[in-house]
């Protein structure tokens, strides 16, 4: 399903610095697996995440989804990819915090241009699933932490990707939210999701519906 | 789905929308943006409104002169013209009338004007449909022995105030007095005509100025085919190389010449305020916030592409100027029609000083709205290019963390 | 020199555009050079980046230029009036020697500007963007094309003579005309039509052919026919004068504007057909191609023979 080979990512700071992120790592998930990459932060985790949302390209290595090589594709290809496959829930919701909640979780779609009532169909399936019909019109700086989550895990859902990639989604909830994310969590992995997350969480680590715990330090892999 | 309508598939209402809300979300920076881009379209647009009603004005004059006006030059001078003339004129193939004419600048001096006299003769075809209708309204020879003569409103109220209000004395050129009855005011077609003239029989404007019989002040030629104005033209230089012959074309164009070039100079300095401020909208529009920036990196990161940020961008653009554009012309309507354009329209004094008053009258003119939308929204557009790209191709991956 | 509001309104935006396009130059060049999409360095990434900049860059000068196009023909009407002598544009046209080569240069740029954006649509389509060196090669040929006509229309309206007297077009395009557009007037009527809708024709059976090389030649030379014949022949049934052929005075109100219409058909249909042969694109798009060129030619061809027919109908006889 996903395939990192041989894939380094060097981050030019400025014409002189340079940061390695990642060296040579090889990394293979199955469909419907659910990963957890630990590490501090500056590990490399999230340039993991990152290069399998094809949110940046690697600097050397290819990176595959389905067997496509999701390293070469243009601006526009990995944009469609990310749209019709990637779910992406971030440290900071990254929503917007002066649209409302229905109007974040439309945005994926905003591109496409659908139809009016398609478009209503969909993000009502996802608002009721994730728990924040009711929030639906309110702004969304006006939310809690625990309704910011349950919104960005929702507009990540509005494509039914395939794949769900979270980097620290917990790092901004207290404990009683953080176990109400993983239930979801639990619930996503039933419909078959492949899942990647990247945490420091202690919360997520030994949880029994997690298939493998990786650690990355120094951009490598710890097997 | 995939049904789509041509619209749709054309324009992204979504898009639209979402380019709509990004602009209120940043209220004061865009108001700012489209204050001052509605006062440049609105002080560009009401300069061609004036321009082109002025226009619209003196060409309106300039139809009611005479096709082709022949005078004679002496000393380079204008000095009196054969009336025998006419006949030979008359001949000239095309030409449907030739009038002498017999008129004249009389400087009153006690009030400081100039009066125009212009003599008519009622068995005469007159040149100007007003005089037409004076001649057949008024007549001249009610009195026996003392000759009548029909003024203008502003003539009037000028006499009046220096107490000639049933006759006045002119002063002949070689001194003595000529009194003459007014026998009534008119109204003329513009008010050009009205204020300063005076019409009498053509033999009474002889004695006032001292022109002999067989002489006239200049001869107005009419011509059935406009088109064959010029040919005449030439063909009545050739028959008087003495003479100056002027067409009402030629005024024409030297009066469009002459606007052309004021409302050209005066778009060389509007140029320089344009610049202005395209640097002003790129240097505001390149001055993203940072959250503007996580912005764009959030959208990057659930799919959008970069040429749907692009997009998005144009659009917030467009509509922005494109508001700024009607809002302009809004104003400019408003001011030029309405207010008569107070200050602004004294750029153009050169003309007002022509003529004692004058409104601006209502001309719509496509042309300039395109004119005015040509200088100003693609303009905009094209500052806001280099910014958008900027922020469509940041690194999605570095804003959003 | 001629410094009308329209003609200063076009110089300004021909600056901002040649500003813009030597931008989009630069950045042709430096991807035509150095483009690779399997490289996985900085610079191809920023390369990706910059190719977006100059493709909006050329987006922005044509989506401005066509508009800008029918204000130019609108100004040089309104010129005319100036002019002593001229009548509509084709006087103004006339009146230097440089006006009838910026005709000519800015309807090339148009057909290879639209050309450029069929090919950048066809780029952006496919994963492996096989025509992105292509495009800006041939920007960097439009480049020079586009600045070329920037400089001639500047040089254009300042070598406009106010003072000087020019043809009218009833002149310029007669039969006792000595210039070259006078050539056309020679030609037999009945071989012009035969050669006019025989192209027509050809277009036709080079459809059902479906050899696209063929048929953008046809539409080629369609252009030229079909421009001549408008001149020469179809004009006078839009004028009802046997001696009025100016491809010009149709644009104006007089005419309803139909001139705008005639053109748009004319280039729409031609586009499409020389676009569908040259672009290397997928069989769908390509019979898009074909049948929008085959419509809209049918429309030129259609419009034009209904003014004799509707004539001849009025009043029984041929001009």
């Amino acid at each position: 399903m996903i395939e990192l080979i041989d894939v380094t990512k060097i981050y030019e700071v400025n014409k002189k610095e340079s940061v390695r992120a990642l060296s040579h790592i090889n990394l293979k998930i199955k469909e419907g697996e659910l990963v957890i990459l630990k590490g501090s932060s500056g590990s490399g985790k999230s340039t993991i995440l990152s290069l399998i949302a094809a949110l940046s390209k690697p600097t050397s290595g290819e990176v595959l989804v389905d067997t496509k090589k999701i390293s070469k594709l243009p601006d526009n290809f990995s944009s469609e990819y990310r749209r019709d496959n990637i779910g992406f829930v971030f440290q900071k919701y990254n929503l917007i915090p002066n649209l409302s909640v229905k109007e974040n979780i439309l945005l994926p779609l905003v591109p496409l241009n659908l139809d009016a009532q398609s478009m209503h169909q969909m993000s009502e399936s996802v608002m009721q699933r994730f728990h924040i019909e009711h929030k639906q019109d309110v702004l969304v700086r006006n939310l809690s932490g625990g309704e910011q989550q349950r919104a960005a895990i929702a507009r990540a859902n509005i494509n039914n990707p395939k794949i769900i990639l979270a980097d620290e989604p917990t790092a901004n909830l207290d404990e009683k939210l953080s176990l109400h994310f993983i239930e979801m969590l639990r619930e996503l992995k039933a419909s078959n999701k492949t899942i990647v997350i990247a945490t420091h969480d202690p919360l997520f680590f030994g949880l029994d519906f997690v298939d493998r715990e990786i650690q990355v330090h120094n951009g490598s892999l710890v097997l | 789905m995939k049904n789509k309508t041509w619209l749709q598939s054309v324009l992204n209402i979504y898009l639209i929308e979402y380019a709509l809300s990004a602009i209120l979300r940043q209220k004061y920076k865009n108001f700012f943006i489209l204050s001052i881009f509605t006062f440049l379209t609105f002080l560009l647009a009401s300069v061609f409104f004036i321009t082109n009603s002025i226009k619209y004005e003196l060409e309106s004059t300039l139809e009611a002169l005479p096709q082709i006006i022949v005078q004679k030059i002496k000393a380079g001078r204008q000095d009196d013209m054969d009336v025998s003339a006419v006949d030979e004129i008359l001949s000239i193939a095309g030409v449907s009338d030739a009038v002498a004419r017999v008129w004249g600048y009389y400087y009153f001096q006690n009030a400081g004007v100039n009066f125009t006299l212009v003599g008519v003769d009622e068995y005469e075809n007159q040149y100007k449909n007003s005089l037409e209708k004076i001649v057949q309204k008024f007549d001249f020879n009610n009195e026996e022995n003392i000759p009548s003569m029909i003024v203008g409103q502003g003539v009037k109220e000028n006499m009046s105030r220096n107490y000639y209000k049933q006759y006045f004395n002119f002063i002949k050129s070689e001194g003595t007095l000529k009194k003459v009855n007014i026998a009534g005011v008119f109204d003329a077609d513009t008010q050009l005509e009205s204020n300063d003239m005076i019409v009498m029989s053509k033999d009474e404007v002889r004695e006032i100025f001292d022109i002999q019989q067989t002489k006239a002040t200049d001869i107005v030629v009419k011509v059935v085919n406009p088109e064959e104005i010029n040919t005449i033209a030439s063909k009545i230089r050739l028959m008087y190389p003495e003479c100056r012959v002027i067409t009402n074309q030629d005024l024409q164009v030297s009066y469009q010449n002459i606007f052309d070039y004021k409302s050209g100079i005066f778009l060389a300095l509007f140029i320089v305020c344009l610049f202005t401020f395209f640097m002003i909208v790129y240097d505001k529009a390149s001055g993203l916030s940072s959250e503007e920036k996580r912005e764009i990196g959030i959208l990057k990161a659930i799919g959008w592409r970069v040429d749907d940020v692009l997009k998005e961008k144009f659009y917030e653009s467009f509509i922005l100027s494109f508001f700024a554009y009607v809002l302009g012309i809004g104003f400019a309507f408003a001011f030029v029609y309405i207010f008569q354009a107070p200050l602004l329209r004294n750029v153009f004094i050169g003309y007002s000083e022509l003529k004692t008053s004058f409104e601006l009258p209502f001309v719509f003119d496509t042309q300039t709205l395109f004119l005015v939308f040509f200088l100003s929204v693609p303009i905009y557009v094209a500052a806001t290019i280099l910014p958008s790209w900027k922020v469509a191709t940041l690194e999605a991956d570095e804003v959003i963390r | 020199m001629i410094l009308t509001p329209e003609v200063l309104t076009l110089c300004i935006l021909n600056i901002l555009f040649a500003f813009f396009a030597i931008i989009a130059f630069v950045l042709s060049v430096k991807i035509f050079l150095q483009w690779d999409l399997n490289a996985t360095t900085q610079k191809q990434y920023l390369l990706e980046k910059q190719s977006f900049l100059a493709a909006t860059i050329i987006k922005y000068i044509f989506a401005i230029k066509v508009p800008l196009f029918l204000f130019f023909i609108f100004t040089l009407d309104k010129i005319s009036h100036v002019l002593t002598g001229a009548m509509c544009a084709a006087g103004v046209v006339d009146a230097t020697q440089y006006g009838t080569y910026l005709l000519i240069l800015k309807v090339i740029n148009l057909y290879i500007f639209a050309y450029w954006l069929m090919l950048h649509r066809a780029d952006m389509q496919d994963e492996n963007q096989p025509y992105t060196k292509r495009k800006f090669g041939l920007f960097i040929a439009a480049f020079f094309l586009f600045i070329a006509e920037v400089v001639l229309e500047g040089i254009m309206f300042s070598a406009i003579d106010v003072d000087k007297m020019v043809s009218c077009c009833g002149s310029l395009y007669s039969s006792s005309a000595t210039s070259y557009v006078s050539n056309i007037f020679r030609i037999d009527t009945e071989v012009l039509l035969f050669v006019f809708y025989g192209n027509f024709v050809l277009i036709g059976l080079f459809y059902l052919l479906k050899n696209k090389y063929l048929f953008a030649l046809s539409n080629l030379s369609f252009i030229v026919s079909g421009v001549i014949t408008l001149i020469a022949f179809f004009g006078m049934y839009i004028y009802q004068l046997p001696t009025h052929h100016c491809p010009f005075c149709f644009l104006q109100n007089d005419y309803y504007y139909v001139g705008y219409l005639i053109y748009f058909l004319l280039f729409i249909g031609t586009f499409s057909g020389i676009g569908a042969g040259l672009l290397p694109a997928s069989n769908t798009s390509r019979n898009i191609g074909y049948k929008i060129s085959l419509l809209f030619n049918g429309l030129y061809v259609l419009l034009l023979s209904l003014y004799p027919l509707f004539f001849y109908i009025k009043n029984g006889v041929w001009l």
